[in-house]
């Protein structure tokens, strides 16, 4: 019969670990899980709808349509020189519908896994990536869609799109982050889907995903400045369709803000941890 | 008796020294979110705290089989998730030499809209191995459950009895250095619980040590070297099996 091999071969509860090192070391060393973890997402949203992948798009793409609908008329000649607001809407939507779907599984995943991950020596973290990686993957099918229409509107995509690259990696991390730090929460509360929705639709009206920020002045102009997904739609915006302006700040704050984010996560989350399996 | 009990040239699979697990849970504590943040501003909540278990050392060298017997609530599930790596003692230390194969919950990490093959691969990693290793043991796999004829399809599909059987025979496809079992031996009919006691026994034939939990005492008796009995989170006798088990059906 064959033998399960180890890779660190003794463990030993009495030597503390590093953190931030044994969860990176443990993201590398269960690669393969988490690409199986991420195919499982794919492939189960995929069977569930009649239009399969389709789906995933379709969404984003229904959403935009509303918004683009309801506020054209609104917004058209506020929007910086030369953007269209079709792709600008689906610019915002795409990051944001990343955003909020990645957290929520990130969070979840743990949840849903828990009864495994009690059980089973496993890393709690690779479950949260993995969810975050599957949402990552659907932002990206979600970038032809954008092209498309961006093309049809006459914008085109900039020559600078490969940067995009950034924004999805400090969102990986972001979310990642986050949702390391709420899921704990989630295994213990029940309440706290409802809560944290609640969280999310406000950060999501105060980031300009379909208004654009040139309509803001005042006390609302600062707060939708120091939201971090600001940062994450400007830059994002202006590698992927060359519209508006992202500036240094931009870069500066979305990376330190993920970065900084996702450290807390891991540092926060592997606190926490044994004291809630202890309880389960 | 194992052949290296009592020597010290192999070194032992697990020791647990003197192993503690405490935690303090909030009087009244709410499973809420809501009201939990307004007991915090509010800080009249009295902390109690909850003993799981207390001093409790364990010396198992490959080739033993350690029964661990008590009531509900004894403490055997905290024991086995010292075990499993995935707790850390409060107080005290837990080593463990090589891998574990945790057969707790089996099934834990299905999922009913894939195929029972993917289920393989899926549950096989999550269990510690390669997905290429299961690709190759997949058909051993269905065959020894039972069940060639359903494996492309989704895994809803499935009675329950049959997901059980899948499971098992996943999770008792490879062995590793130390063997949990919880409840695992009243999976399926009869025939099939024949079959998986005799698979068991293989698996801990092959130099593994073993940790048997189980209320089938007559099991224990036939299967393991040493017993631990515990209760309310405390060793109450440690040692060859039948004195503990005698003991135990005493008490």
């Amino acid at each position: 019969m064959e033998k399960i091999l180890m890779k660190n071969k003794v463990y030993d509860s009495s030597q503390s670990g590093r953190v931030f090192a044994d969860t990176f070391r443990a993201f590398w060393d269960h690669r393969q899980l988490i690409a199986l973890l991420v195919r499982r997402d794919i492939t189960v949203r995929y069977k569930r709808s009649f239009l399969g992948l389709l789906w995933t798009l379709l969404n984003p793409l229904l959403t935009s349509l509303v918004l683009w609908f309801v506020f054209i008329t609104i917004f058209r000649g506020k929007l910086p020189d030369g953007t269209q607001f079709a792709p600008y809407v689906l610019a915002g939507v795409l990051l944001i519908t990343f955003f909020t779907q990645g957290f929520n599984q990130a969070a979840d995943s743990i949840a849903q896994g828990s009864g495994i991950l009690m059980k089973i020596y496993l890393p709690p973290q690779v479950f949260a990536l993995s969810g975050v990686l599957s949402n990552a993957l659907n932002f990206v099918f979600g970038l032809f869609a954008l092209t498309f229409v961006s093309l049809l509107t006459g914008d085109g995509v900039s020559y600078l799109f490969i940067l995009s690259i950034f924004p999805i990696l400090f969102m990986l991390m972001y979310v990642t982050g986050l949702g390391l730090l709420v899921s704990i929460a989630y295994i213990r509360y029940d309440d706290t889907r409802s809560v944290f929705a609640i969280l999310i639709s406000f950060m999501m009206y105060l980031s300009p995903i379909f208004y654009p920020k040139e309509i803001l002045s005042g006390k609302v102009l600062m707060i939708v400045n120091a939201n971090p997904l600001t940062s994450f739609l400007d830059v994002f915006r202006f590698v992927f369709l060359n519209t508006g302006s992202a500036s240094w700040g931009d870069w500066a704050y979305m990376s330190s803000f993920s970065v900084t984010t996702l450290f807390l996560g891991i540092k926060l989350f592997a606190r926490a941890w044994p004291r809630t399996v202890v309880m389960m | 008796m194992a052949a290296n009990s009592g020597d010290d040239v192999t070194e032992a699979a697990i020791e647990i020294t003197d192993a503690s697990v405490s935690y303090m849970i909030r009087h009244g504590a709410s499973p809420t979110l809501k009201e939990t943040v307004i007991q915090a501003f509010k800080g009249k909540s009295q902390d109690v705290e909850i003993r799981a278990l207390q001093n409790i050392s364990i010396k198992l060298y490959p080739g033993e089989v350690l029964a661990v017997v008590g009531r509900n609530g004894a403490g055997k599930s905290t024991l086995l998730k010292l075990m499993a790596r995935v707790l850390p003692p409060t107080h005290g230390r837990v080593v463990v030499r090589g891998s574990v194969s945790p057969m707790i919950e089996l099934g834990a990490g299905f999922n009913g809209e894939l195929t029972g093959l993917e289920n393989i691969i899926l549950y096989g990693t999550l269990l510690g191995r390669t997905p290429k290793q299961m690709r190759d043991r997949a058909n051993e796999i269905t065959n020894w459950a039972g069940m060639n004829d359903f494996i492309s399809l989704p895994l809803r599909t499935f009675s329950s009895g049959m997901i059980a059987r899948l499971a098992f025979a996943i999770a008792t496809d490879a062995v590793s250095d130390l063997i949990l079992i919880d409840e695992v031996l009243s999976v399926g009919d009869a025939e099939f619980q024949e079959k998986s006691k005799l698979k068991m026994k293989e698996l801990i034939s092959n130099n593994s040590a073993a940790v048997l939990v189980t209320h089938d005492l007559k099991a224990v008796k036939d299967m393991a070297h040493k017993a631990l009995w515990i209760d309310g989170g405390r060793a109450v006798k440690y040692g060859d099996v039948d004195s503990v088990v005698d003991a135990y059906l005493n008490a």
